[in-house]
């Protein structure tokens, strides 16, 4: 009963307030992605997705699969603001997307690390310069940027190669520099689009392991992966979309 | 009912906090500020320095766009000092006709009610004045006899110009023995009028010029995003704002505004360098009544000012037209 009530306090509170206040978003703060009945239909027609609710918790980490097609990556690019929803409501870190602007768009993809399938870091800049950009972006004082950005780099296990240029490290590194980059500034949500969509077996367990170690550290991270064992074998939440509709939310015993 | 309870949330709740909500905040500090802006001063130097070919041909393009106002201003400048001191422009010069004795005509201007001095040289002072001038000695010893007029300088008590002073004029014109009446400051309005319509002109000519040299960096700095549009996503995704993402072709609009400006000084130190000794000469023969200007530090300084001024415009037309994209409306 007690329970009941609180949910539905916290859902009034969530209809009143568009933009909680950090109290509020305290009673409210179980998810920290949101997804309200989200469709995307892009102007070409195509339903990518289509009435889509779930949310993910701080901490929380989870999978989303699918056929290519199915809107994976699509619903990262919703959670970035790449993108904005045809319908429906997407709310990430207490914040609502509909509501951002230029400003707001950039203080939002701050506060989120992206990985990507093709790495994309700037291949006229060393490691350091590419994992310290986020860090010069949102302003960080130099010498603490250099703290930070060989702790990012001892995590991933890139510390003796700072200088090197991206295109002397193998496929592998190169997707970990990537990671770095993406937690260097401690982001609260991690995303990452077919993150070992290029690499071998082993070097894609390496990578989810280390996904895995942000979690550990209330870091909140979505995968789109279509690589089937390896998620098995993570036994997190999984998200699966077929067609742009969510048809499976299967979450092991365990989490 | 207990607000504040923590519930059994991980971690996550003060440093992660404090690093989010700093990272909320729309406005960094004056230290981030400033740290940002030290960033895209020397990144955008390393781009420059990067393409030193398209640099050169922009700064080369630009340069000469803006030394030629600058030559241009420092010719009618030169050409205004040519023109003399109008004070000495408002004497009028009475030439008598050959043979006539001007005593009879001294008598009566001082006698003129607008008339405030007159002064007479005879023939003979003529002479001598010319005996003075170089180059007049030799020419002055092949006369017989002396072929010069007598002259009244006559000094109006009314303004330069004004109708009393038109009036005498024509009254020293009308009086008998009276060859011809030079008023100087007619000719000297004359040149005046030449010199602002020149003025004019230059200005106008300024004007487009500056325009081209406008187009000249924002065309550079629009193929520079174009060629980093790649760089430029990846920075918009890890949260870059649009102003973090212009601020380095900003400074890159201004490097090239400045250093133009630089080069166009140069170019101007060059032509005065280069005409320095013919004008040299040429102002010698004119008895040194007239000093060759150099560009003055006051111009140079605003000219430095201007063309960055110009480079930082144009960059930001062409980022602001081309950094729109990538974020949704």
């Amino acid at each position: 009963m007690r329970a009941r009530l609180f949910r539905l306090t916290s859902h009034v509170s969530r209809l009143t307030f568009c933009r909680p206040t950090s109290h509020v978003s305290r009673l409210t703060a179980f998810a920290v992605i949101r997804f309200d009945r989200v469709s995307k239909r892009y102007p070409s027609g195509h339903e990518a997705l289509s009435e889509l609710n779930f949310e993910l918790g701080r901490g929380e980490m989870a999978f989303v699969t699918g056929h290519s097609g199915a809107g994976k990556s699509t619903l990262l690019k919703l959670i970035a603001l790449v993108e904005r929803p045809s319908r429906g409501q997407v709310l990430v870190d207490d914040q609502n997307l509909a509501n951002t602007r230029r400003r707001g768009i950039a203080a939002l993809r701050r506060r989120i690390g992206m990985v990507f399938q093709d790495h994309r870091l700037l291949l006229d800049r060393s490691v350091f310069d590419n994992v310290a950009l986020p860090l010069i972006i949102a302003g960080v004082a130099r010498d603490e940027i250099g703290k930070r950005v060989r702790a990012a780099l001892d995590k991933v296990g890139l510390l003796g190669r700072e200088a090197d240029a991206p295109v002397a490290l193998s496929t592998g590194e190169q997707q970990r520099v990537g990671i770095a980059r993406a937690i260097v500034a401690k982001p609260p949500v991690l995303i990452a689009d077919e993150p070992t969509g290029n690499l071998d077996p082993q070097l894609s367990a390496e990578v989810m392991a280390l996904f895995g170690e942000f979690q550990q550290v209330g870091t909140t991270v979505l995968i789109a992966s279509h690589d089937l064992s390896l998620i098995k074998r993570m036994g997190k939440r999984v998200l699966v979309l077929d067609h742009g509709r969510l048809i499976d939310d299967f979450r092991p015993a365990s989490s | 009912m207990n607000r504040r309870k923590p519930q059994n949330r991980p971690k996550a709740s003060s440093p992660s906090k404090a690093v989010k909500r700093d990272a909320r905040a729309p406005r960094l500090g004056m230290r981030a500020w400033r740290e940002q802006h030290l960033y895209s001063l020397f990144s955008s130097l390393g781009r420059i320095a990067a393409r030193p070919w398209t640099t050169l041909l922009t700064l080369l393009v630009m340069a000469l766009a803006l030394a030629m106002p600058l030559l241009l201003f420092l010719l009618l400048d030169n050409a205004r000092q040519l023109g003399g001191d109008m004070q000495q422009a408002g004497a009028i010069s009475v030439f008598m006709k050959p043979g006539e004795s001007a005593e009879g005509l001294v008598l009566r201007a001082r006698a003129m009610p607008s008339v405030a001095a007159v002064v007479l040289k005879t023939p003979a002072d003529g002479l001598e004045e010319l005996r003075g001038q170089p180059g007049f000695a030799d020419a002055m010893k092949l006369l017989h006899d002396n072929p010069l007029p007598a002259v009244l300088v006559v000094t109006p008590r009314n303004a330069s110009g004004s109708e009393g002073a038109m009036a005498l004029v024509s009254e020293l014109q009308a009086s008998p023995g009276v060859d011809m009446v030079q008023y100087d400051y007619l000719w000297r309005e004359r040149l005046d009028a030449i010199l602002a319509a020149a003025t004019r002109a230059a200005s106008v000519l300024a004007g487009l010029l500056a325009l081209a040299a406008l187009l000249v960096v924002g065309n550079t700095v629009r193929l520079d995003i174009l060629g980093r549009s790649d760089e430029i996503g990846v920075m918009q995704l890890l949260g870059a704002s649009s102003g973090f993402v212009r601020r380095p072709f900003l400074y890159t609009g201004l490097w090239y505004g400045g250093f133009s400006a630089l080069i166009a000084l140069l170019v101007v130190l060059l032509v005065e360098f280069t005409l320095l000794t013919p004008l040299t000469n040429l102002v010698s023969s004119y008895d040194h009544r007239f000093a060759l200007q150099a560009l003055g530090w006051l111009p140079a300084i605003i000219a430095l000012g201007g063309g960055a001024l110009l480079g930082w415009l144009g960059a930001w037309l062409a980022a602001s037209r081309h950094l729109a994209a990538g974020v949704p409306r």
